[in-house]
């Protein structure tokens, strides 16, 4: 009875559905969050079920090097990262609540017509008759995408700001893994390397604007002009 | 072989240079180190010529007309701004710029400019030699890690600020492109070998372009417009430029605003070249000639009311990014002549014009033109000179070679029909030359103040000559080779 379970293709598919779409509640609970360290905690709950669901895929289509992909990530996003930017808040001492520009409950209305619109863009990518796992892994990712980017948009502190890109980062993985089943290892090496590079170097870049303004608040950077 | 040491070259002048202890040592090192890139890089440029390609490692590097003349021109570039560096730093020593000297501070701040510059340049190399597309979208993301370095060097407020906003807009936009890479590795699925590494290689897609899946290349073109178009400075994804330029030391804006621009109409150029084979040329050209033309014209009006002379150098990159793409989205044989020609021409001109803003900087020290009033010809007759000049040639006046690589691209949008946008295109390229002359000439001509005559600066000096000397040369007689492998690129592009 397990057995047959473990092999066969449409209950992989549902397990991927059903981690995708916590992926996407985790997306929306991030939006609506006011608190810094809760933030990347579920920064993290996130990144694990996207390595979760990238193991799936390598068991049910067998594709081994996506475990490796799940690895890193699991390693780089769900430890490393989240430990840095915790040790970080709390070296720099900095006011927990997040204050985003557009207020908790209209952002999270927002956010739900984004993930909208990210299964009107994967309906075009949909095709029938290609059988295979996660093609409502693929309008998650796309909706992960818009809800990132608003994100970014809407909040004002540095960090908070970098916590949006990772997320909005980790969409892209999801569309990685959904659309083709990861792309080449080298491949998903050098981006994994590169997220985590570019995590250290925006967490450098927050402490020293805190060390410089006192603040990281970015609307308090506005010198540059015209 | 080549390849190999093209690469190996400057991570080992990082390297050493991190651990080496006195100015001198590093100076030297990152002197020879550039030199000898240079040396790989017209040796690459001569293999080519003769070969047509050359690649190693299955593949994994690949070089044409297209790589050897980025390669080319990134490497001069780096040469000639590492040597003008060691007199820039020097000044920037005894001024105290680079902070305390006794608690070590100075030898920390040189030590990470004279490392990070050659990653700088590694990570560019490296993307021009890369074939599988997720690699060279990889060694773009490096280049803007390590130059956010380079933008906060001088640890001021703005400098902070501009790094800021250069890392979390490039970040998002290259997020952009590496979801087009994505697609595009999607749209190649289906085909032979796509599932081993090989399945994002350029050269294997190129190949096949005919048989990618039209919907996803459509997206995914889009997707990496608009990301690799955010590196390039494009409008409306400008806005970090004029930051990132103004802050960042003199020769490492000379680098981002010359050969990183280079490197992002490059990864422009390879998807513009799938995506045309694949659905035609009209649709990528479309796209291309709107973002174009919207940079040309938002950088007229910042052109002319701009009150600090960096920034308005880094506006005119904005035009001419916009120059660029217009002509690849003119595309056919003229256009793609056209762009590879201005960038050569742009790339030496517009390094030129940010050394000389580097001396008239340190010098005066402020970078507002109503500080300094004028008189940069009575206080620093050479770089007065040298300034007017490469402003004049980069704002299209003839005998300057720009001005041969414009009238190309406005030929070929009044060949192919494009008459809008030849219009469009000479009324912006007035409107520049406008603005962008009248700052400068005051600034150099203007009525002098009191400002002293600057004492002789033979490393400035010297590589500001070179890169003169290139510009005016270049203007009557472009060498049969450099031509030949101009010829080639555009051939790249085009396909005819």
């Amino acid at each position: 009875m397990l057995m047959t379970h473990v092999l066969d293709l449409q209950f992989g598919d549902r397990i991927v559905t059903l981690m995708a779409a916590l992926v996407l509640v985790l997306q929306i609970a991030m939006v609506a969050q006011r608190w810094i360290v809760i933030h990347i905690r579920i920064f993290a709950a996130q990144s694990f079920f996207l390595a979760m669901i990238a193991a799936t895929i390598a068991w049910f289509n067998h594709a081994p090097h996506l475990y490796v992909a799940a690895a890193l990530t699991l390693v780089v996003k769900v430890v490393l990262v989240p430990i840095l930017f915790e040790r970080l808040v709390k070296r720099m001492e900095i006011h927990e609540e997040i204050e985003p520009i557009v207020n908790g409950p209209l952002s999270v209305v927002i956010a739900g017509a984004l993930t909208l619109v990210g299964y009107v863009v994967a309906e075009s990518f949909y095709r029938s008759d290609e059988p295979g796992l996660g093609h409502n892994a693929l309008a998650v990712a796309i909706s992960l995408f818009l809800i990132g980017f608003f994100t970014m948009i809407n909040r004002r502190k540095a960090l908070t700001q970098v916590l949006a890109l990772l997320s909005l980062e980790n969409g892209l993985f999801l569309a990685a893994i959904s659309l083709t089943y990861g792309m080449p290892m080298i491949v998903e090496l050098g981006i994994l390397f590169d997220v985590l590079v570019a995590a250290m170097v925006l967490g450098i870049l927050v402490y020293r604007i805190r060390e410089t303004f006192e603040s990281v608040d970015v609307s308090r950077l506005r010198r540059l002009r015209g | 072989m080549l390849l190999i040491a093209l690469l190996l070259v400057p991570v080992v002048t990082a390297v050493a240079s991190f651990f080496a202890r006195r100015r001198a040592a590093m100076e030297a090192l990152n002197l020879a180190g550039f030199g000898v890139v240079f040396l790989v890089a017209i040796a690459l440029a001569a293999r080519v010529l003769a070969a047509g390609t050359v690649s190693l490692a299955n593949g994994f590097f690949y070089a044409d007309a297209l790589s050897a003349l980025v390669v080319l021109l990134t490497a001069s570039v780096a040469l000639v701004c590492s040597t003008y560096s060691i007199g820039y730093l020097r000044d920037d020593q005894q001024s105290g710029a680079l902070g305390d000297d006794a608690s070590g501070e100075q030898i920390a701040q040189l030590r990470m400019y004279y490392s990070l510059t050659p990653l700088f340049v590694f990570s560019m190399l490296f993307m021009a030699v890369a074939n599988n597309l997720g690699v060279m979208w990889a060694a773009m993301e490096i280049t803007t890690l390590v130059s956010v370095f380079l933008v906060t060097f001088y640890g001021k407020v703005t400098s902070l600020e501009a790094a800021w906003k250069y890392a979390i807009i490039g970040g998002v936009g290259l997020s952009m492109a590496l979801f087009g890479t994505l697609v595009a590795y999607y749209a190649g699925r289906g085909l032979t070998g796509s599932a081993a590494l090989s399945g994002l290689n350029w050269s294997v897609l190129a190949q096949h372009a005919a048989q990618l899946d039209k919907t996803s290349m459509r997206l995914a073109f889009v997707l990496v417009l608009m990301g690799y178009g955010t590196k390039a400075g494009l409008a409306p994804m400008h806005t970090w430029k004029p930051d990132a330029y103004s802050e960042a030391p003199v020769p490492s804006a000379a680098i981002l605003s010359s050969a990183l621009l280079n490197c992002a109409l490059y990864c422009l150029i390879r998807f513009y070249i799938l995506t045309s084979r694949c659905l035609g040329a009209e649709y990528p050209g479309r796209l291309l000639l709107l973002f174009g033309l919207l940079s040309m014209g938002v950088s007229v009006p910042f052109v002319l009311v701009q009150k600090n002379y960096r920034r308005l150098l880094a506006y005119h990159t904005i035009d001419h990014a916009g120059i660029m793409v217009t002509a690849l989205g003119l595309g056919g044989a003229l256009g793609s002549l056209g762009l590879m020609l201005h960038m050569v021409f742009h790339t030496i001109a517009k390094s030129l014009l940010f050394l000389c803003a580097g001396n008239v900087s340190q010098h005066f020290r402020t970078d507002l033109f109503s500080k300094i009033k004028g008189g940069v010809m009575r206080a620093m007759p050479l770089t007065g000179v040298v300034f007017l000049m490469a402003m004049l040639a980069i704002v299209g006046m003839p005998p300057f070679s720009l001005f041969q690589s414009e009238f190309l691209i406005v030929r070929a949008a009044m060949v192919g029909g494009h008459v809008l946008t030849g219009v469009l295109f000479v009324l912006f390229g007035t409107g520049v030359f406008a603005g962008a002359l009248l700052h400068i000439g005051n600034l150099v001509l203007g009525p002098s103040g009191d400002a002293p005559i600057a004492p002789p600066r033979p490393w400035r000096n010297g590589s500001l000559l070179a890169l003169a000397s290139a510009l005016v040369v270049i203007a009557f007689w472009v060498p049969a080779h450099l031509l030949e492998l101009v010829r080639q690129a555009a051939h790249v592009v085009s396909g005819q």
